[in-house]
């Protein structure tokens, strides 16, 4: 067995000694930069599958009184979101056309989602940035577990702004 | 400033505003459909002959519509609007505008001047990019849209 050098306890330089840890201006910023975005509240959420027919995912929308449903594949994969922006661009003024067609056919497909362990200011981004109102949270695996909406976000501030309440 | 003293102080004409569409009580609902796919907006703003609101009608109640109602697609708007809506002076704090998403999740607020004629519309996105705005070096330079980076190497 060939001697091995092991590095002198007293020369060693820890590599961290300079390392200064971030500053932020205030605690909602730290937040935003370090809480994961699974910190915002991004549970319940309503999925469907791709084969729905769209007046039952109207009606899924109407009967929850919900702004958007994730829409999922069989292995319940982010696929596709609908939501009352699609109702309106795509469904309001050719009900009869298309009421009985797969919501894939008048869903966002492929909407730009965050990851379980990306950052809270990564769905903020999403929303300001690329002007989605709702952005799904799936895991590694591609499964949806959560959906971001703006009014979570506002709880997600409040929570970590600082101010009166 | 904090970002809360800052929505405490700034006006809402600070804000990112929208152009709304405006629009007489007697046009239907079909024809607002039509304004909001043009315009790209979720929300029209029902106003009398001096540019005044007296109405609202967005996509959330047009899915209603839809759903309980679909010949209103050709009735006057007035008669679908809210006629009570979120509505806020373009010279009250940014504040107002989270007020009134933590309060009733508002998805739009109709933004007048000093007459009391609309001005412009904002809501959900306009407070997020205001939020976003405030630090942009932590939110801005997101990978939004972007996929993560695969865990095999490519190559060898």
């Amino acid at each position: 067995m060939s001697d091995q050098k092991r590095p002198d306890p007293e020369k060693f330089q820890d590599p961290l000694e300079n390392y200064e840890p971030r500053e932020y201006s205030d605690e909602l910023e730290r937040a935003l930069a370090e809480e994961p975005v699974t910190s915002i509240h991004t549970q319940p959420f309503i999925s469907i599958s791709e084969d729905t027919p769209v007046h039952a995912a109207l009606e899924t929308l109407a009967g929850r009184d919900i702004a958007s449903t994730l829409v999922v594949d069989q292995q319940e994969r982010l696929v596709g979101i609908f939501s009352d922006r699609d109702a309106l661009d795509k469904v309001a003024l050719e009900y009869d056309a298309v009421k009985d067609k797969p919501v894939s056919e008048v869903m966002t497909a492929n909407p730009i989602h965050v990851h379980e362990d990306e950052s809270s200011a990564a769905a903020l981004c999403v929303m300001a940035a690329a002007g989605y109102r709702h952005v799904p949270v799936v895991a590694a695996d591609e499964k949806v577990i959560g959906m971001v909406s703006p009014q979570r976000v506002v709880e997600f501030l409040l929570e970590h702004l600082d101010g009166d309440d | 400033m904090g970002l809360y003293e800052n929505m405490l102080s700034e006006p809402i004409r600070q804000l990112a505003l929208r152009e709304a569409i405006t629009i007489p009580a007697e046009l239907s609902v079909r024809d607002a459909v039509q304004g909001m796919r043009e315009k790209k907006l979720g929300c029209v703003i029902v106003v009398d002959e001096g540019n005044k609101p007296l109405g609202m009608f967005t996509e959330a109640m047009l899915r209603r519509l839809l759903i309980d109602n679909r010949t209103a697609l050709d009735d006057s708007v007035q008669n679908h609007m809210a006629r009570q809506f979120p509505c806020a002076a373009i010279a009250e704090p940014v504040v107002t505008i989270l007020e009134a998403m933590q309060a009733e999740n508002h998805r739009f607020v109709c933004v007048v001047d000093e007459k009391g004629q609309v001005a412009g519309l904002t809501g959900q996105k306009g407070l997020m990019e205001y939020v976003a705005d405030h630090f942009p070096q932590i939110v801005l330079t997101q990978r939004a849209g972007v996929e993560p980076p695969r865990g095999q190497r490519e190559g060898a």
